[in-house]
């Protein structure tokens, strides 16, 4: 039940996303993937209007990495610091990482070739419903992503919300 | 290092459609993130000291950018920024789907209406060019390029008033307040349209009087376009 999306200037390396609600374990989870046992970056999914705003966070993360220009220590944490319209990092963690108190998490993960156990081990940590990522809507909070994001009435009426917030994540190194 | 990473983006784009080549930049068409996508390179001029080569082309891509995010915010239509490189100087640009150029569409609409042409039928399209650059115009951008080939007219729905116009091509474009910078903006955009589109002078001036209403500041602009229809685009360089 998992989506995977290639990233054509990368060939073979793909970005898997996989969807959990209700999920038990959150504080868990999160000192798992600070502490390398869950290599995959886990996202609060309430502040994504797309999958689209991820593979463009992650595209980003892998072409940063391959020029060492990451400002982040890891692919992982540069994918959601990518996420953020801001260039504060604990901010950008705070907002796009799951916290403590969250019962949803979209993981991330960047892979080169057969990533099926990786995804395996995965799905085996979370304590959760893994559903469908056509589900992502229901779970995003659309007022809070318009305010994080400062989408102005006009923009969003002139291309939606989406192209609002993934322009703004692509420009945010030189605005 | 700089090697390889410059090698990732155009391996990329040597299996991409060149749509187009410049003296400034090459424009591609290809698929990227899975969405038709406009890649704009800039590559290096071989005329140019590489040291200041590397520095005018990386802040006409900065600029570029934000011109684009500056227009977007005010709620002017340009393309979606989807990603940049700014190690090989390329944008990754939405695809305006589905939309012809100004260009053609006068071109077209004119044809259409031999052998007793008429230019009525596009003034509403040029009362909302005029009303377009003069928001565009008021948030301080000034586009540097303007010509009818620059605007694109996207279907956003069913029929032709649902037409919407997309500015495109902020290559030269700079952020400026000054009356005197905008009014050479329309002046090379009256240049640019009377030679594209001959015999269309009251075409222009309707654009020019919509520009004139919709902006708060036109009064400035204008003043400075008549000015500047004297003595041609450059300021002279005497005293």
């Amino acid at each position: 039940m998992h989506s995977s999306h290639p990233l054509e200037l990368f060939p073979g390396r793909t970005v898997t996303l996989m969807l959990f609600k209700c999920v038990r374990n959150p504080a868990e989870l999160r000192r798992s993937a600070m502490g390398g046992q869950i290599t995959a970056a886990l996202i609060n999914p309430r502040m994504l209007v797309d999958p689209f705003q991820v593979i463009v966070a992650a595209n980003k993360a892998v072409h940063l990495q391959t020029i060492g220009k990451m400002k982040t220590r890891s692919l992982n944490s540069e994918i959601i610091f990518n996420l953020s319209p801001t260039n504060n990092i604990s901010e950008a963690f705070k907002r796009f990482g799951i916290s403590d108190a969250d019962d949803s998490v979209l993981v991330v993960l960047v892979a080169t070739g057969d990533e099926s156990q990786t995804l395996a081990d995965i799905k085996e940590k979370v304590d959760g419903e893994q559903v469908p990522m056509e589900e992502l809507p229901t779970l995003s909070d659309v007022t809070q992503i318009r305010k994080l994001y400062k989408v102005t009435p006009q923009e969003e009426k002139m291309g939606g919300l989406l192209d609002s917030v993934v322009c703004k994540m692509a420009t945010k190194d030189v605005m | 290092m700089e090697l390889e990473k410059n090698m990732v983006v155009s391996e990329f784009l040597s299996k991409g459609s060149v749509l187009k080549q410049g003296a400034e930049a090459r424009v591609y068409r290809d698929v990227f993130l899975g969405r038709s996508t406009i890649i704009k390179e800039r590559f290096p001029k071989k005329y140019r000291h590489p040291l200041l080569d590397e520095k005018l082309t990386h802040r006409r891509t900065v600029q570029e950018v934000r011109s684009i995010q500056r227009c977007r915010r005010a709620g002017i239509p340009t393309p979606v920024v989807y990603f940049v490189d700014y190690t090989s100087h390329c944008i990754f640009l939405e695809d305006i789907v589905d939309s012809v150029t100004v260009r053609d569409h006068i071109a077209a609409t004119r044809q259409r209406s031999h052998p007793s042409p008429t230019l009525v039928p596009l003034e509403p399209l040029a009362a909302r060019v005029g009303r377009v650059l003069a928001r565009m115009h008021d948030e301080d951008v000034v586009h540097g390029d303007l010509t009818t080939s620059n605007m694109l007219l996207r279907r956003s729905g069913d029929g032709e008033a649902e037409l919407s116009l997309v500015l495109i091509d902020f290559g030269l474009s700079y952020i400026s307040a000054l009356p005197e910078d905008k009014g050479v903006d329309l002046y090379v955009l009256e240049k640019a349209f009377l030679s594209t589109h001959p015999n269309t002078e009251p075409l222009f001036q309707k654009l020019l009087e919509s520009y004139a209403a919709s902006s708060k500041k036109s009064s400035a602009v204008i003043k400075k376009l008549d000015e500047v229809r004297l003595r041609g685009r450059k300021r002279s360089m005497v005293g």
